[in-house]
């Protein structure tokens, strides 16, 4: 029975990601979101189980794919769509867009559209935690393809050698843009991981909510007591790297696997519970969008705002 | 070598350019909390040429610690610990390490705050060591002020005396609002310095090192040095008298300053301590053009290092950099012409002038 409050809870949130997602597809034709999207699609129940594992004073450092984070971790669906939309309400008053999200009231500590670019500053605010003997720890999310960069490398050993309440969150959708793991990766994650000394775990089940959740706290108890920790979860993008659409017909890769996820993905099979949260969120969505619709356009004023 | 652009007066003492960093490294760590310094070999036998010595011992492995080999991740463990609340110091013995940082400190440092819309924040220091002389080669003497100052969030600062150093640094660490590169000059290091006490001077800008009514110089780190000698030369040997502007705040000079100088002698020369193209010297043409194209009676002289890489041989580096009497020679040309006839300095070599600099490094 707890555990079904608890489904319910992340379900929700899973949903809530979803539908925002799906209302920025139906919303992109009109241009009125003129960035990048990079569409979460499919990886929701990561964000939504760690977040959940997570306590809400622990920090989440993230990366260009990161509307899921950015809910699942509390930030204002209000301020978001107006960041989207490039709006003054927004949470960074349309200077970050999708690719930037942050929300530092509710542990979001910014999402950098550079890969890998955000692990060592988690790192680095874990260290700070170790210095104030805080409890608090911090969280790097990356893909797959961002433990190919040498600062992901610099980042473990440092992490290792300095014993920072850091936990390593890799979400798995075994693509960087349009390349596979065998043309990229010699090494596997979790071997390369134990070589600094750091224990790691692969989670298969990206779908299961739940069991994100409870791999999480299991890790964020390790990662509490003083031990760097890798997470790795295995997930699926249903989208095109970039942009609001499905790209299976580019031939580089085929639908099989996404179906395969779907058939498992709670937000498609539980039409039920789904059915039910359904009417609820959207009327928060909207209110969202009419927020964003509202909100004023940025200019001279703010132009050179918050430079140095 | 004692340089003083003053005579030693009340209340003045005398220190040398590493004594004044390790006075303001040890100040800050006394002063906030919050302050850590990391770098490779900060808590070593020679603790960043003595300015780091004994703050380890003195505060703790917690707050003065070595890093493995990892530029790029020691600078992203600054940000992430400067975005919670800490004050990182960072440090580069050679400005040439610090590119492999350029991705944290051009893609994140100098855009959070903006980029987030003031949501962050990331105040940290970097320092960084130009090397000269003592066959540095290509990959231990470039001066990236130019490089640094493009950007804009990053504050580019170049120190040329210990008096600099403690007019800044204080106002800098834990006070400066975003991320700042002081850009420090392995030949100034060891020299000694006559420093006042500092409250009086408005750190963060640019200011006049030597009043001249006939000729301005605008100068960066060690060229400051130079220029000063140049213009004791001159004005030794044929009474001209050349104005010494240190632009000290390279990311935001004080333009004001440099164009009233220029407006009153009409004359200019640049003295600086990386190539020309797109530089300082670039800069500080268009800041004056822009400002009123008939400041200039003729076309200015511009000092800067041959546009290529660094050579190691004496011989050639000695021709690399512009030499004391380049910099008398300019000043002299823009006064008299190029047939101006009078002596330069004997001096070929600037390293020459700072014996006490000796290698390895």
């Amino acid at each position: 029975m707890k555990d079904e409050a608890i489904y319910r809870r992340l379900f929700r949130t899973a949903l809530l990601i979803r539908l925002v997602e799906e209302r920025i597809i139906e919303l992109y034709p009109s241009d009125k979101i003129q960035s990048p999207v990079h569409l979460s699609i499919g990886q929701e129940a990561v964000a939504v189980g760690v977040c959940d594992g997570l306590q809400p004073d622990d920090l989440v450092f993230a990366t260009y794919r990161s509307h899921g984070f950015y809910i699942a971790k509390g930030g204002s669906l209000d301020a978001m769509f107006a960041e989207l939309y490039g709006r003054k309400g927004g949470v960074s008053g349309g200077k970050a867009g999708s690719m930037h999200l942050a929300a530092p009231e509710v542990g979001l500590m910014g999402s950098s559209a550079v890969v890998a670019s955000t692990i060592p500053h988690a790192v680095g605010a874990a260290l700070s935690f170790k210095r104030r003997g805080a409890s608090q720890i911090a969280v790097a999310v990356f893909g797959d393809g961002a433990t190919e960069e040498g600062v992901y490398h610099e980042s473990l050993n440092f992490a290792a050698l300095m014993k920072v309440p850091v936990l390593f969150l890799c979400e798995d959708n075994g693509l960087a843009v349009h390349s596979h793991r065998p043309v990229r990766q010699s090494y596997r994650l979790a071997e390369h991981a134990a070589s600094f000394g750091i224990a790691s775990r692969r989670l298969e089940e990206g779908w299961d909510m739940l069991a994100i959740r409870q791999a999480t706290l299991e890790a964020a108890a390790r990662v509490r007591a003083g031990e760097p920790f890798v997470l790795e979860i295995v997930t699926s993008r249903y989208k095109e790297h970039v942009g609001v659409g499905e790209d299976f017909h580019f031939n580089y890769r085929s639908s099989d696997s996404v179906d395969a996820w779907k058939r498992r993905d709670p937000l498609i099979v539980d039409q039920k519970l789904a059915a039910a949260l359904r009417p609820d969120i959207e009327r928060e969505i909207e209110a969202a969008v009419a927020f964003a619709e509202a909100s004023p356009a940025p200019g001279h004023a703010e132009l050179l705002t918050d430079v140095i | 070598m004692s340089i003083a652009a003053v005579k030693p007066a009340q209340g003045t003492r005398v220190l040398s350019y590493a004594g004044a960093l390790l006075e303001t490294m040890d100040a800050a760590l006394a002063d906030h909390a919050n302050v850590f310094i990391m770098g490779q070999g900060v808590d070593d036998f020679k603790g960043i040429f003595g300015s780091t010595t004994g703050l380890a011992e003195k505060y703790g492995a917690a707050r003065v610690f070595d890093v493995p080999l990892m530029e790029e991740g020691m600078t992203g463990v600054a940000i992430g610990a400067s975005l919670v609340g800490d004050y990182p110091i960072t440090t580069h013995i050679r400005a040439d390490f610090s590119f492999l940082a350029m991705n944290q400190i051009i893609n994140l440092a100098s855009k959070y705050r903006y980029m987030f819309g003031g949501l962050m924040r990331c105040p940290m220091l970097i320092r960084i060591v130009v090397g000269r002389s003592w066959g540095q080669g290509a990959q231990h003497s470039q001066s990236p002020q130019a490089t640094f100052a493009h950007y804009p969030g990053l504050t580019v600062i170049m120190p040329s005396s210990s008096q600099a150093i403690l007019d800044m640094y204080p106002a800098i660490i834990n006070r400066h609002p975003g991320p700042v590169i002081s850009i420090e000059h392995r030949l100034l290091y060891n020299l000694d310095f006559t420093v006042a006490p500092s409250e009086k001077r408005v750190p963060l800008t640019s200011y006049v090192a030597r009043k001249g009514s006939d000729v301005t110089v605008v100068a960066t780190s060690v060229m400051v040095l130079e220029a000063l000698r140049a213009a004791q030369y001159v004005e030794d040997q044929t009474g001209i008298s050349a104005e010494v502007i240190d632009l000290n705040s390279i990311s935001h000079p004080d333009w004001n300053l440099v164009t009233a100088s220029v407006a009153r002698t009409g004359r200019l020369v640049v003295a600086d301590t990386s190539w020309l193209e797109y530089g300082v010297a670039a800069e500080v043409c268009r800041q004056l053009v822009m400002r009123d194209p008939g400041l200039l009676r003729q076309p200015p002289t511009m000092l800067g290092m041959a546009p290529a890489p660094c050579p190691t041989a004496k011989s050639l580096e000695d021709i690399y950099y512009p030499s004391q009497h380049e910099t008398v020679d300019a000043i002299l040309t823009q006064v008299k012409g190029d047939k101006h006839g009078i002596a330069l300095p004997v001096e070929r070599s600037m390293t020459e002038g700072y014996k006490r600099f000796r290698g390895p490094f």
